[in-house]
């Protein structure tokens, strides 16, 4: 490596400054607005009000309970379903997993707003799903709306293509001379799964998790469309305290939104830094 | 005869969907033999060895261990220990993780693993890397810690396919040798793959000559040397001359049973090509009607001849193959 003197690292900084300042301006002061302004009353006093009420009030309690039960529901089911059809796809290689291979991105494809649609017309109580059980005599109500049920199904649909498309690539990187070897020394399927196949993929699992953590603690539109009118996601909840006006306690919901995404930020970087002993390579 | 005989195809077929594969393969391998299975890219090697393995079912036929039928076992349940080209170790474990992963599934006690480990290790000559991860080490080390690991397991019969062909000359014939005296020291039962011939020389009791899925030729290296029962296999083992006859069958001569002296009128007439200093012998070519043939001669006879001299050939031990590729002498 060249050695770097100080000019360098001062034209470094140089080169770096207009989009320091543009980073600072565009992100860094919206937001640390936000944070002032959550720690005001309506009069612009310091205050911890806001907080005090997030975390006391009975619905503002409510609310932060059900986001968060949502969104590890969500997390869970994503990497669960995900990672057992991202086996499917790299361990089974029959006509159907290969159909599947080419159709799992679609819901990736499909506009948020048309597919939230799209799925009420099929399983509201009076949709599709009604209709053809209609047509055999009976009278099936799904009963997906306007709750939990119908949010995380509607977050597995939009979450599962992305987790598969990950950990279909984390799959493929493992070698079937490893799988094979395991196999030959004497392990069978579920021992070569957890020994093998899952510590060689846990990295890619983890950093998954965290995307899914992140993009559904703040969702908005699914909750908005078809979520119920209490509790609310807080997504819902912020909105709904900013068309009221009261927009110290919309910053601070939203601080708080902020506050989990850099739990999972933090988690991310965490399983992203720390390199394990086997993956650096001494040679 | 059959109590020595460890391993054993018979009619067996392993076929692909695109219809690619091995048909009616026998081959009886005996206690503590090394068999190689040789031929070139794609004539199914892989094929068989992962069929014994059981990473791909038979389609048709039988694989018997001490004649019990294994044909329809999972890897797992079988006698049997693969080393694959290259990928064998698990990275995300150390040496001794490795070799202690199979250990562990038998329910060997902990300080037995140690002993045993530690004793392999000695053995492969990686005593010392024990902590050790796989991206710590060569493509050499490695192998030699798959192939440990493998003899650990005290396997039936040992599966190497192409184990040392990523490796780079040297180490390769090193290893080579290692492992045949690792071999008949412990006294086990190899079937090795390789598409190089002279490695299956070097290490085999019995090499099998393959062609397109199916053998074309099986015997101890002197034999095929000597004896190749084909022009494919007279073909693929060692240097070959081909001298066609004006009725339509072919002498095959290999270049040291070729003899030059001044002048014409022997086997073939010719013109000095080259003179090419080879290690402890010297290959000559010579310019001849039928076209190039290549022969070994001594440095003392180098210094008789020069690029253009007409010289004259005389073929020595030779074989005939008429055009449906038969031998006969
Ligand atoms: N998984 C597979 N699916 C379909 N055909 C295969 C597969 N593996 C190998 N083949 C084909 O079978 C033949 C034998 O292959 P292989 O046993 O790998 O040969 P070798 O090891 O001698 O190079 C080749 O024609 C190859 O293309
Ligand atoms: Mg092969």
């Amino acid at each position: 490596m060249t050695k770097k003197t100080w000019k360098t690292y001062l034209l470094i900084a140089a080169m770096l400054l207009p989009s320091l300042i543009l980073a600072l301006g565009i992100i860094l002061t919206p937001m640390i607005s936000v944070v002032i302004q959550s720690f005001q009353d309506e009069n612009g006093n310091f205050s911890l009000e806001q907080y005090r009420f997030l975390f006391t009030d009975r619905m503002a309690l409510d609310n932060l309970w059900y986001t968060v039960w949502i969104t590890i529901v969500t997390v869970i089911g994503a990497i669960a379903i995900s990672y057992l059809l991202a086996l499917y796809l790299r361990f089974c290689d029959t006509k159907i997993s290969k159909f599947i291979s080419t159709l799992y991105l679609l819901p990736r494809f499909v506009p948020q707003l048309v597919a939230i649609y799209a799925m009420m017309t099929v399983v509201r109580d009076s949709g599709l799903l009604n209709r053809i059980s209609q047509l055999f005599g009976y009278n099936f109500k799904p009963g997906l709306l306007y709750n939990a049920k119908g949010i995380i199904m509607m977050n597995l649909w939009f979450n599962i293509a992305f987790a598969t498309m990950i950990i279909v690539a984390a799959l493929a990187g493992i070698p079937d001379s490893i799988v094979e070897s395991s196999r030959d020394v004497g392990a069978g399927k579920i021992h070569t799964f957890f020994k093998m196949i899952l510590p060689l993929s846990f990295k890619d699992v983890m950093i998954v998790m965290t995307f899914i953590f992140m993009s559904n603690i703040s969702s908005f539109t699914t909750p908005y469309i078809i979520g119920p009118n209490h509790p609310k996601l807080l997504g819902v909840y912020l909105r709904d305290q900013f068309s009221r006006m009261r927009y110290e306690r919309a910053a601070a919901i939203s601080v708080l939104i902020f506050a989990f995404s850099s739990i999972s930020a933090v988690v991310y970087l965490y399983t992203n830094l720390k390199e394990k002993e086997w993956e650096k390579t001494g040679l | 005869m059959s109590g020595n005989v460890k391993l054993e195809l018979r009619n067996l077929t392993t076929l692909y969907k695109s219809g690619d594969g091995v048909r009616n393969i026998n081959l009886t391998v005996n206690k503590g033999e090394l068999v190689t299975l040789l031929g070139p890219s794609g004539c199914g090697k892989t094929t068989i060895l992962r069929t014994i393995g059981g990473f791909i079912p038979a389609t048709s036929g039988q694989i018997l261990i001490d004649g019990k039928d294994i044909t329809h076992l999972q890897p797992e349940k079988r006698p049997t220990a693969m080393v694959f080209q290259s990928y064998n170790l698990w990275p995300h474990m150390t040496v001794y993780e490795n070799m202690a992963f199979g250990l562990k599934l038998r329910k060997v006690p902990k300080n037995e693993q140690k002993r045993r480990i530690t004793e392999m290790l000695e053995l492969v000559k990686m005593t010392g890397y024990e902590k050790k991860y796989p991206g710590q080490m060569s493509g050499g080390q490695q192998q030699r810690i798959a192939i440990g690991r493998s003899l650990l397991l005290q396997p039936d019969v040992l599966l190497l396919d192409e184990p040392f062909s990523a490796l780079d000359a040297k180490i390769r014939s090193q290893m080579r040798e290692e492992l045949r005296k690792i071999q008949t020291d412990l006294g086990i039962t190899v079937v090795f793959v390789t598409h190089d011939q002279e490695e299956a020389m070097a290490l085999s009791d019995r090499i099998v000559v393959m062609n397109k899925g199916t053998f074309e030729q099986v015997g101890t290296p002197q034999e095929i040397y000597n004896h190749p029962v084909s022009r494919y296999v007279a073909d693929f083992i060692g240097e070959m001359n081909f001298i066609p006859m004006l009725d339509g069958s072919t002498k095959a001569v290999r270049p040291e049973n070729i003899s030059v002296s001044h002048g014409t009128g022997k086997d073939l007439d010719g013109y000095v090509r080259t003179i090419m200093m080879l290690g402890h012998y010297i290959e000559m070519t010579v310019d001849t009607d039928i076209g190039i043939v290549k022969l070994y001669i001594t440095a003392e006879e180098a210094e008789q001849y020069k690029k253009g001299d007409p010289v004259t050939l005389t073929l020595g031990d030779y074989r005939t193959y008429s055009d449906h590729q038969s031998a006969a002498k």
